[in-house]
């Protein structure tokens, strides 16, 4: 009887160790496949943007997280600047004393941290000039123009800088780092006339330094030590670079004064000492003025430019995309007014996202990351802007309740010169469109 | 004493066996799938105990716990049940390209005992129809001016279920008739799913449903013993249309076959039993299906040995009623063993079938395990 038993339980093992499914096997098709099929669709909805419109002003200059210097002769000119706050004139000798003695400038670095530069181009150069400390939101670029037009300050050649041989003993680039707040450079690179390069080895931005005599960066004390630098950029071609901004966190424009002050000995007749010491200078404003200006909004849709122009689009989906098809892919397809002019290397990204209800130029935008389409626009380029938006058309046609609208927006705004200008729905030959490819509901219940 | 405890286990096992057909996934409760079924309704079960099924199906109409008629219910003395399932490995060779296959099913259940000493109630359930299967597909097809590889895959995991009431009368010493209600149910799971070999740009299609399928059907039989040895049936089955319904939704209605067969057995003596027969179903009565064609199907086999372990062995052979073309053919071989215990309170059949299927373009080599359990408390 046991052996009867265990015979059992081995068969009952047998089958069930066996219960292992699989019945998918590569499809004969016709004759041994289902009676329906999987059918796609790719279908142009040449009216279902509609209502489109463009506001502006949602980003000034002033408050991007980048400034633009880039020389374009005949196509555009950029040109960064900054001020910086005021600086001590005194300062007391020992910590306690209730006398001060006046400080003495030695000399000043200014800091400027390019975040993008073409890295096809050559002998790119930085020029620093001596701007008005006056110089504010309200200044423009003519305002401004007799000071980029002096003579600059000092001159940095970044190819050059780069050529040079780098340094990159610990020490040395720790000493830089923990200086001026950089985070992890990677080597120094240091030229005759003092001027200092060091690269981000996380994102490979450049830090790039000018060194400046008292008669570059004087301090004046009736100006309260404030002083307004501006930069404009030259290159064999494409000159242009994007620098960082106050309102980027650490890659916005500094400046350090170096000075000394005299300790005086009044006990014994041992000479007086001399303190030989450095402080950050606050940046009060940065901002980047260009020309030509930006143009004034038409009945096309702009995207970027400064202050930066968002498209509001809306979208009146058809009912049948709502329900018996399944959106594989949904490509927004935008027809450029005319390419847009500058250096290559400031092609610039373009983001659709969703809105959460349809307020129109106020419409609070859905901060889900997934349901964004993105592309960029190439400098210069005047092809077809296609614009992959698939999860967001594939959430609408699961969930009519969403708002069937987005807005279309440059990333990062407000940083650039640069503005693209899409026809609208307004211009029926070049109007948006987009693009379904879809899946067909599978028939099931059928042979 | 040592024969108590073996008893006792002995009943935790069959307990365990007759609980695992109720508690498995209803999915599993079908019978044999083939690539042939696709196209077509479904892949027709096997309405055969595993002791039927190793005699290649003849014993099925002399058999009380194959649900193939209703009549020989009639024989059933005390309150029973059997329960059978089988694991089988399929090959699948479609113009040189094989597949393996496998699959756990439990194809028929049936409980019958007596109300009189001449009446005999009995029930169950089998598989009319399996719907369980999935195809891939690779294809490359052109999507905006430009050729995309696709892969489509699309699976049903399910079975057209057989619930039957059946009562046998004994109108005569030599004279047994049946009659048997049913009710055709059950559901497919059903997802074709598309996905793109360019990720990036493109997202996986999947759908999903269930589709339910209802359907009723009559039968009736006979079986008469022209002596002491030689037993014949015959059995009629007809069936109202099978519907199947997607969300509430009515999406299909096909008709069902009516069902006719004829067989005889011959006790040989004590140790040895000989049994034959055909049946014959209209399919192609099926008018959606292009490709439906009426099977004709015969089964020869024997029970050899003492009747507590006998030795049995079968051959069959026939028509499968949907493939393009020339009606799919079938031949099958099977062997088993049975072997009751608790002194004939239950039975054990183990068997080993081999079915070979072949049709225009396609061909299939099916090697099933079959386990069985009767118990008569």
């Amino acid at each position: 009887m046991t052996r009867q038993l265990a015979c059992l339980f081995l068969l009952v093992a047998g089958v069930a160790l066996a219960c292992t499914e699989k019945v998918t096997a590569p499809g004969v098709c016709p004759n041994f496949c289902p009676g329906d099929s999987i059918a796609i669709r790719d279908t142009i909805f040449t009216t279902i943007i509609q209502r489109d419109s463009s506001f502006r002003g949602y980003v000034p200059s002033y408050a991007a997280e980048a400034m633009t210097a880039a020389d374009v002769p005949g196509v555009l000119d950029s040109r960064a600047f900054f001020t910086t706050d005021t600086m001590i004139r005194r300062v007391a000798p020992k910590s306690g004393d209730t006398t001060t003695v006046p400080i003495t400038v030695d000399s000043s670095r200014v800091r400027f941290v390019i975040v993008h530069r073409p890295k096809n181009t050559t002998n790119l150069r930085l020029r620093l000039y001596q701007l008005p400390i006056t110089a504010d939101s309200t200044s423009t670029f003519a305002s401004l123009d007799p000071s980029f037009t002096a003579t600059p300050v000092d001159s940095l050649n970044v190819n050059a800088l780069l050529a040079l041989p780098a340094i990159a003993d610990t020490h040395t680039v720790r000493l830089w780092d923990s200086l001026w707040g950089v985070q992890s450079s990677d080597s120094i690179r240091v030229s005759s006339a003092g001027h200092v390069l060091q690269i981000n080895h996380l994102d490979s931005t450049l830090v790039v330094y000018f060194k400046l005599d008292t008669l570059q960066a004087p301090f004046i004390p009736a100006d309260s030590g404030r002083r307004a630098w501006g930069v404009r950029v030259a290159a064999d071609s494409f000159a242009s670079v994007v620098l960082g901004s106050t309102e980027s966190g650490g890659n916005g424009p500094l400046m350090r004064r170096f000075f000394h002050y005299t300790i005086p000995d009044t006990v014994s007749a041992t000479p007086d000492s001399v303190v030989h010491t450095d402080r950050f200078v606050g940046t009060r404003f940065d901002n980047f003025v260009f020309t030509p200006p930006t143009p004034p909004l038409d009945s096309n849709l702009a995207v970027g430019g400064v202050p930066s122009a968002r498209a509001l689009l809306r979208v009146a989906m058809p009912a049948y995309l709502h329900d018996s098809i399944d959106v594989v892919r949904a490509t927004l397809i935008l027809v450029p007014v005319s390419a847009v002019p500058g250096v290559p290397s400031d092609s610039f990204r373009v983001l659709a996202r969703p809105v959460l209800t349809d307020l129109g130029a106020k419409s609070p935008l859905s901060t889900s990351p997934l349901l964004n389409g993105s592309t960029f626009i190439h400098i210069g380029s005047p092809d077809t802007v296609h614009v992959e938006i698939t999860n967001l058309v594939r959430a609408w046609s699961l969930d009519t309740t969403m708002a069937t609208a987005f807005i279309l927006g440059q990333v990062p705004e407000a940083t650039s010169y640069a503005e693209i200008r899409f026809y609208s729905s307004r211009a029926p030959a070049f109007r948006p469109g987009l693009r379904v490819t879809y899946v067909k509901r599978f028939r099931f219940g059928g042979p | 004493m040592t024969v108590g405890r073996s008893d006792g286990r002995t009943a935790v096992v069959i307990a365990v066996l007759t609980l695992l057909p109720a508690v498995w996934p209803s999915g599993r409760l079908a019978a044999q799938d083939s690539q042939f079924g696709i196209r077509g309704l479904g892949t027709p079960g096997k309405w055969e105990s595993v002791r039927a099924r190793t005699t290649g199906g003849a014993f099925a109409p002399f058999d009380a716990f194959s649900p193939l008629t209703d009549a020989v219910l009639a024989d059933v003395r005390r309150m029973s049940a059997s329960v059978t399932s089988g694991a089988s490995w399929r090959t699948v060779d479609a113009g040189g390209a094989q597949s393996s296959l496998r699959a756990t099913r439990f194809p028929a259940m049936v409980i019958t005992g007596p109300l009189t000493s001449r009446i005999v109630v009995g029930g169950g359930f089998t598989t009319y129809l399996d719907r369980s299967f999935g195809v891939i597909v690779h294809d490359t097809i052109n999507l905006r001016g430009v050729p995309q590889p696709i892969t489509d895959e699309i699976t049903s995991d399910g079975a057209v279920s057989d619930l039957r009431i059946a009562v046998a009368a004994r109108v005569h010493s030599r004279l047994a008739v049946g009659l048997g209600l049913h009710r055709m149910t059950g559901s497919s799971r059903v997802i074709a799913k598309r996905s793109f070999a360019d990720t990036a740009n493109y997202r996986t299609s999947t759908a999903r449903d269930e589709v339910a399928y209802g359907g009723t059907g009559g039968s009736a039989s006979l079986l008469f013993d022209v002596t002491s040895d030689i037993r014949v049936a015959g059995w009629f089955r007809t069936d109202s249309k099978l519907h199947a319904d997607v969300g509430g939704r009515r999406v299909a209605e096909n008709a069902l076959p009516r069902t006719f067969g004829a067989g005889v057995q011959w006790r040989a003596g004590a140790q040895a039993t000989l049994a034959g027969n055909v049946m014959w179903r209209n399919w192609g009565a099926v008018q959606s299906i292009a490709n439906a064609h009426d099977t004709f199907n015969w089964s020869l086999g024997a029970e050899i040995g003492s009747p507590s372990s006998p030795f049995r062995f079968g051959l069959r052979g026939g028509q499968m009623p949907f493939g393009v073309g020339k009606t799919p053919t079938e031949v099958g071989y099977s062997a088993g063993l049975g072997r009751q215990f608790s002194g004939g309170r239950g039975r054990l059949d183990i068997g080993l079938e081999r079915l070979q299927r072949s049709g225009s373009g396609l061909n299939e080599r099916v090697w099933t395990v079959l386990l069985g359990l009767t118990v008569r408390p």
